[in-house]
């Protein structure tokens, strides 16, 4: 629509903006206040705004570091200090290379793939160093489960996602509107059995049953927006790689893939998301084996009002990988949801 | 593409789908029929339709049917109007349309599970909201009686999708075309005349969109009940999705909670009938 002029409409809109966001944003803001405070602080009917000591009397309160510490360690905060120090100073040397990739002597690709052997050694030598509590555990499971669940889901997607964009037959039909069909089940009518079936072969409790099964309830997602991307890639351009002598599976791998990747990554993304934001499938198949969000649960339980700081704390922590998915991936996520036809 | 190839390529995810969700589908329905419980796992007892029979005369799934039908009815309609009209003020901005995006974007990527958490914690008796009440002289507990959890549900249940709508609305309003709009400002209509004759047509059958994708979330809406409503049998506010889960998995009564869960595949083509309606007349007037 065309713009309205005039000052006075431009502030309003920009007014009303920001109480939009305000209204999105304050139970994170609220959150992250939570999980700096004492449970003493946490504990009266607030008043405690501002994480500056003594500086604005009544409304103050010291931050603290003690939530996270009991989320994350088994052992007192004060032994893990040197241990975080060395991390943060490890981060900040990661980020500066990571920063001046293109200045090294080697290729770029190489420092990054170095950077990230750094960063997966570090998080699995981790708890042999330091007592690690339970919550490091599930941020194992669910980086585990996400990265397996993207790979396989992304691969077998693309085959299929690429066939049903290409078939015209009226298999391709019948295939894609069983899969839609699917999409809008309640999920529990097929994830009751994997409970049932979970338990009659002792997979239950384990991470392979959670991938195999988020990446089969996620299927129907992945090749509805895969084919949608396929299908704006013109024909023209496999068929003259098939003329000078590509076979189809060439063709698919060498030709379409790569410029495919746009695609692939908005669906990647939207993938990792549904798989990192599970909750029903973990709660169900899973007990100790879990993955962050039915990790989290257990720290609402009750009436011990002592924990309800950690899961603020939790939640903050949950939330911090998310973010920065938003401001990396923003132009892939915006694209991804208003394409539309499709959503997780 | 060859019927051959089709096969070979798609072959790995319809199986997959095939074996992990159309054979367990048919054993829902299958297990609906049986009474298992914990102890009797390995043991399941043919009891024939007695499930079905037990879940269509039980007081607590008609509440929850229920509940999940308000949820419905209040949630999707709200969610779309509210976003429409966010996603107007978006498209009146300019450079900072991306900020405002993201920041929207927000509640809805966030994992639901954690995002009701937070919602649950500003409402909590310590929260901010209650303090800011309390301020003006209202003293409110929230977490006290079902119907406020309730309220809080749907107002949940608002702030978690709206974004949804928004982004999707507000990517359709870059697509209306000018010269219909130029035609109707020359002819004098107003901003509003210019809106619903113009604008709100062309985004029919995206509102349509995103209606049915809200309707059928907003049908197994399960995770932010879960947190909302936990470990306190007083609330009693429970979703579909909710009370199937706990007949399952707290009651322990798997056969029951199958044949449950097949009588809810049946309620969303149930209710999914007008919205097929609806989009088969527009193929039919487009032809």
């Amino acid at each position: 629509m065309e713009k309205i002029k005039g000052p006075w409409v431009r502030i309003g809109v920009h007014a009303l903006l920001v109480l939009w966001l305000v209204y999105s944003a304050t139970p994170f803001i609220w959150t992250l206040l939570n999980s700096i405070k004492l449970p003493r602080d946490f504990g009266t009917r607030s008043d405690k705004f501002f994480p500056f000591g003594d500086g604005l009397g009544e409304f103050s309160f010291t931050p603290v570091g003690a939530n996270y510490a009991r989320l994350w360690l088994d052992i007192p905060a004060e032994q893990f200090a040197p241990v975080a120090f060395g991390l943060i100073g490890l981060a900040i040397l990661l980020i500066g290379v990571g920063a001046q990739a293109n200045r090294l002597p080697i290729p770029p690709s190489s420092t990054y793939a170095i950077i990230t052997a750094i960063i997966v050694a570090v998080v699995i030598i981790l708890p042999n160093v330091v007592d690690m509590a339970e919550f490091y555990d599930y941020f194992l499971n669910s980086i585990v489960v996400t990265v397996a669940t993207v790979v396989v889901s992304i691969s077998i997607g693309c085959m299929a996602g690429y066939a049903l964009a290409r078939y015209s037959g009226i298999l391709g039909v019948v295939i894609l509107f069983t899969a839609l069909a699917f999409r809008a089940l309640p999920r529990l009518a097929f994830v009751l059995p994997y409970y049932y079936i979970g338990q009659l072969t002792n997979l239950y409790d384990t991470r392979l049953l959670l991938i195999i099964t988020l990446v089969a309830v996620n299927q129907p997602f992945t090749i509805w927006m895969l084919r949608s991307f396929f299908m704006d890639i013109p024909r023209e351009i496999e068929e003259a790689a098939m003329i000078d002598g590509c076979n189809r599976f060439q063709s698919f791998t060498r030709v379409i893939i790569p410029i495919m990747w746009p695609g692939i990554i908005t669906t990647s993304l939207f993938t990792v998301l549904l798989a990192y934001n599970e909750f029903l499938l973990p709660r169900i198949l899973t007990q100790t084996n879990t993955t962050l969000p039915a990790g989290i649960v257990q720290f609402t339980s009750g009436e011990d009002a002592g924990f309800l700081p950690v899961a603020a704390a939790g939640s903050v922590s949950i939330t911090l990988p998310i973010i920065a998915v938003i401001i990396f991936f923003q132009k892939y996520l915006i694209k991804g949801l208003a394409s539309g036809a499709v959503k997780g | 593409m060859k019927r051959d190839t089709f096969l070979i390529f798609a072959a790995p995810s319809v199986v997959l789908m095939t074996l992990l969700m159309v054979i367990p589908f048919g054993t829902a329905i299958y297990l609906g029929f049986f009474n298992i419980t914990f102890r009797s796992i390995n043991d399941p007892q043919y009891v024939a339709w007695r499930n079905y029979q037990e879940v269509l005369t039980d007081p607590g799934f008609w509440e929850a049917a229920l509940f999940t039908l308000i949820f419905i009815v209040v949630v999707v309609p709200l969610h779309i109007i509210v976003g429409f009209a966010i996603a107007l003020l978006i498209d009146q901005t300019n450079r900072s349309r991306g900020f405002y995006i993201a920041g929207s974007l927000l509640p809805y990527i966030v994992t639901p599970v954690v995002g009701t958490l937070m919602f649950r914690q500003i409402f909590d008796r310590n929260g901010l909201y209650p303090y800011l009440l309390e301020q003006i002289g209202f003293d409110i507990n929230f977490f006290i009686s079902g119907d406020m959890v309730r309220a809080l549900i749907l107002f949940h249940g608002v702030w978690y999708i709206t974004p949804f709508a928004l982004i999707t609305l507000f990517a359709g309003l870059q697509t209306v075309p000018k010269e219909p709009l130029e035609a109707a400002y020359v002819d004098g209509a107003n901003w509003w005349e210019r809106m619903w004759f113009v604008v709100v047509p062309h985004l029919r059958s995206l509102l349509l969109f995103v209606t049915l994708i809200s309707t059928m979330d907003a049908y197994r809406i399960f995770d932010s009940v879960f947190i909302l409503s936990r470990d306190n049998p007083r609330y009693n506010a429970e979703t579909i999705m909710y009370y199937t889960y706990n007949t399952a998995l707290g009651v322990g009564r798997l056969g029951k909670a199958n044949a449950m869960a097949v009588i809810t595949v049946l309620g969303i083509f149930f209710i999914l009938i007008p919205f097929l309606i609806v989009t088969y007349r527009q193929q039919v007037e487009e032809r």
